[in-house]
């Protein structure tokens, strides 16, 4: 397995330790202690980074996005009291400001751009490839081929620890509970197409 | 959701890891500017807030007392109801001393001066999220650095 595949499958086994961590680190935030604030930067950015690059920005955007949101966390750490409740404001705050920065990007860029179109040329060519890359390919076509709000939402999804579903959803505007038959509608599609082994073209 | 279904999100989140990953000085970067804000300004934090509703009444209108601590100073602010639906905002710096202070709004701001006894006043503002800062009037020597308070919601 690689390094990151190992630290994922960390991360998924170690919930509840790393539920009580950032629990911890946001006490000692709340408590004014700069360095558990930065250990906050650390432990989730990686989810904000997909959160911002699912709304479509560029990498530079993104970065930016980023640190507006921890920015305006400093600022209201006072209102945050639980850990379910610190990733689903930081959710909601890096994803309402990535789409207020795409917004005025459209203005002055016109573009139909997908967020496929965002992600640097790096996806792998399907005649240097083997068998896992393949596997990796179809899925990356398979994702592009379903509506826009999936796409961004399987890709936040993914990278929400599963105890703060339901905290991430109410913020996302879905009701409780919905969550999953959005999110497995939009698994369901993709299933569908994963099997089907549809290779579609897309712009 | 079925086990099948975790292995997808699996899957995506691998592979949204292999090509898109964020990039690796990000976080250092992030905290580098969180700390440069902390050298630029002191931030003051939340030490007490009342609720005066029954106290100290103006027609049906509750007032609220909220102070905030910094190293330099304590602000102390009440906030009112205006008839019109705006907020009126009394404040009262300790030590007393004569600053700027900047009510941030959104994306507004308005400023008053505080005079000598620390004491401003805000008198029609809208109500929401707010922050103030509060800093030196220009030429005012050895004041240090502004000082920031978190959001309160008027």
């Amino acid at each position: 397995m690689s390094m990151e595949s190992r630290e994922t499958v960390a991360v998924q086994i170690g919930q509840p330790a790393r539920a009580e961590r950032i629990a911890g680190l946001l006490q000692a935030a709340r408590e004014g202690q700069q360095d558990a604030v930065g250990q906050l930067v650390t432990e989730l950015s990686p989810l904000l980074w997909q959160v911002a690059r699912a709304a479509g920005l560029s990498t530079g955007d993104a970065e930016d996005v980023l640190q507006t949101a921890w920015l305006r966390l400093l600022d209201h750490l006072g209102d945050i009291h639980a850990a379910g409740a610190l990733t689903a404001w930081l959710v909601t705050t890096t994803r309402r400001e990535a789409w207020r920065v795409r917004a005025v990007a459209r203005r002055q860029v016109p573009s139909d751009t997908e967020w496929l179109d965002a992600v640097p040329d790096s996806a792998p060519g399907a005649e240097e490839l083997a068998v896992t890359h393949e596997q990796r390919r179809q899925l990356w076509a398979a994702l592009g081929r379903l509506p826009e709000r999936c796409q961004e939402l399987l890709r936040i999804v993914a990278f929400v620890p599963r105890p703060d579903y339901d905290v991430v959803a109410a913020e996302l505007g879905m009701p409780r509970g919905s969550i999953g038959p959005t999110r497995g509608r939009c698994l369901a599609k993709l299933r569908e197409l994963l099997s089907s082994g549809a290779e579609g073209t897309f712009e | 959701m079925d086990e099948g279904d975790f292995a997808l999100l699996h899957d995506i989140r691998e592979m949204f890891l292999a090509v898109d990953p964020m990039p690796a000085s990000l976080p250092e970067r992030i905290r580098f500017s969180l700390a440069l804000r902390e050298l630029e300004f002191e931030v003051a934090r939340l030490s007490a807030e009342e609720d005066e509703g029954l106290l100290v009444a103006r027609g049906a209108e509750q007032s609220r007392t909220v102070t905030f601590d910094s190293d330099s100073l304590t602000i102390m602010i009440r906030i009112d109801l205006n008839c019109d639906g705006t907020a009126r905002l009394d404040g009262w710096m300790a030590p007393p001393q004569r600053r700027v202070v900047d009510l941030r709004i959104g994306s507004d701001q308005l400023t008053v001066d505080a005079d000598e006894r620390g004491r401003f006043v805000f008198s029609r503002v809208p109500r929401g999220s707010a922050q103030l800062v509060v800093r030196a009037q220009p030429g005012q020597p050895g004041c240090g650095r502004a000082v920031v308070t978190p959001a309160l919601i008027l």
